[in-house]
């Protein structure tokens, strides 16, 4: 047993090209359908509240992965919150340079337990801070779709 | 360990960027007919076969419907673990400890350099809801977790660094490892921000390679091989897989794993207690963020240790002596058995040049990778 021979010249080896064409649909679900419209419909931020756990889960949903229970709970948070973490991107999905760094950002809604993640924008990397307050900036009425990205970016309180 | 078991074979490719000359059911081939020349075993005396692979990486559905063949496992019970190639160990494990198998082999393989768009993929395992949508490269994740960390911990940029020129001059030593190189600590801090605190430098660059394990119970470990490495302890664990429920600064994961691990094999002390470890370094901080979760330091004493040595190959606790991923190279699956190799390597006296003094127990922990926060944890001793 045992490979006795392997191509040995560059100019024999041979690959063949594929591709997958992967389309695919994703349902919101109960939570995510009602997070999504309220974002779109009314600007509003919707978790759902675990009482046992003292957790109020953004985006919802209609269990506790803590603790299991189902939740029924709906609480708004505030489009306000604080940055966790933050990093700045230079590179696409491809690896090549995007045009401008962009910065994305882990945010602790007020009155949220989980974290958005998103981007942060209208600030300098450099300007950037732990803890700092950020909002985010929804866009026009009549441009959102039910998407996370109705949310165009968060940007810096003030 | 209610029944002993132990690893009796390995075998393996040298980890390569590319590997143009052969396909990935020769590579595993190669690795199998090395495993079970090691182990003493033929493929008629292997009763179970435990592979690990993700259909996106190997561009195939169903890929586990492609691995009998070049494994011996025609007409075999054969079956896939969609997880690291320590979760696979750990499967192969309980399979012997059902008493139903006696002679149990494992395969991971990475054929990397044939996947075309790797972080396409990786961004696509992101929730297609609330992350997917944002369409950024998934090493984000990476970004925002080691700043996070870095700040809750105390460890700094350069400790990551520090963590680079440690195992890719590590790998140097090692032939198996596709990145070994010596880099200055400011060679990492000034390379290219890829998502900043994180440099390309920090990342592991991916490998092509494949490692097949054989394991066997106490009996048929004794009677087959001469130089068995037991399985003393084995966990693994997930948290959230949600970006937005997760833990952004400790790999939760990795302790409980750990923990459970220890437990099994009745570590009270694994700094005291683990001679040498091999645990996932996939980023820079990762290595610091692991040690610390597997108890291997006290929380945000990692960049000491690295700062005095100790991680090092003459150190007192010896941390990734292959090279880790850093060095070895990024092998999807494969990942976590390039690192339980090294392991078996050392346990027996069969590493070389990088051969440590005087060990009998080490530690292999894996992360399956962006945007998981999976791990999986095995403890193996030489006695
Ligand atoms: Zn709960």
């Amino acid at each position: 047993m045992g490979i006795l021979e392997k191509v040995a010249d560059n100019r024999e080896t041979k690959a063949w090209y594929g591709d997958i064409p992967v389309q695919h649909l994703y349902t919101a679900g109960v939570a995510g359908e009602r997070f999504l419209s309220e974002i779109r419909d009314n600007g509003k931020i919707l978790g759902t509240l675990c009482e046992k756990c003292n957790f109020v889960y953004v985006p919802p949903m209609i269990y506790c992965e803590r603790c299991f229970a189902r939740l029924t709970e709906w609480v708004p948070v505030s489009h306000k919150g604080v940055v966790e973490s933050f990093t700045v991107g230079y590179i696409d999905m491809d690896g090549k340079p995007l045009p401008e760094p962009r910065v994305m950002a882990v945010i602790n809604l007020d009155g949220a337990t989980s974290s958005l993640v998103h981007f942060l924008e209208e600030i300098e990397p450099d300007d950037i801070t732990f803890g700092m307050e950020v909002e985010a900036v929804f866009r026009p009425k009549g441009e959102r779709k039910g998407s996370i990205l109705d949310i165009s970016h968060f940007r810096p309180v003030g | 360990m209610t029944e002993e078991v132990a690893i009796i074979g390995v075998g393996y490719t040298a980890a390569s960027p590319v590997t143009p000359e052969v396909s990935y059911r020769e590579m595993i081939y190669e690795a199998a007919v090395k495993a079970y020349q090691d182990a003493h075993v033929k493929p008629k005396d292997i009763k179970s076969f435990v592979c690990l692979s993700e259909d996106f990486h190997e561009g195939t559905s169903i890929f586990d419907e492609y691995v009998p063949d070049q494994l011996g496992a025609v007409l075999k019970p054969v079956h896939t673990v969609t997880g690291d190639g320590i979760h696979g160990l750990i499967e192969a494990t309980m399979h012997i400890q059902t008493g139903l198998m006696d002679v149990v082999a494992v395969e991971a393989h990475s054929k990397a350099s044939n996947i075309l768009t790797p972080f396409h993929i990786m961004a696509f395992a992101t929730d297609p809801v609330y992350n997917q949508p944002l369409k950024m490269h998934p090493y984000y994740i990476a970004g925002l977790e080691m700043n996070r960390f870095l700040l809750e911990t105390g460890n700094t940029r350069e400790h990551c660094a520090m963590v680079v020129q440690k195992n890719r001059q590590n790998a140097l030593d090692n032939p198996v490892a596709a990145y070994g190189a010596q880099v200055a600590p400011d060679d990492v801090l000034q390379s290219r921000p890829l998502f900043a605190p994180l440099s390309k430098l920090d990342t592991s660059l991916h490998a092509d390679g494949a490692v097949v394990m054989v394991l066997a119970s106490a009996k048929r470990a004794r009677e087959l091989s001469d130089h068995p490495i037991w399985v003393k302890g084995i966990g693994w664990c997930s948290d959230s897989p949600s970006l937005e429920n997760r833990d952004w600064a400790q790999a939760v994961y990795a302790r409980l794993a750990g923990d459970a691990a220890y437990r099994m094999a009745g570590i009270r002390n694994p700094r005291e207690e683990i001679d040498l470890a091999e645990i996932d370094d996939t980023f820079s901080y990762k290595e610091l963020q692991h040690m610390e979760a597997l108890r291997l330091c006290r929380e945000g004493e990692a960049g000491l240790l690295l700062e005095e040595g100790t991680a090092d190959l003459d150190g007192d606790l010896p941390i990734n002596p292959s090279g880790g991923t850093l060095g070895t190279g990024f092998l999807y699956e494969a990942s976590g058995l390039y690192r339980v190799l090294e392991l078996v390597l050392q346990l027996r006296g069969e590493a070389g040049k990088r051969q440590l003094a005087h060990v009998n127990t080490g530690l292999a922990f894996s992360w399956r990778g962006i945007p998981t926060t999976s791990g999986a944890a095995i403890v193996v001793s030489n006695n």
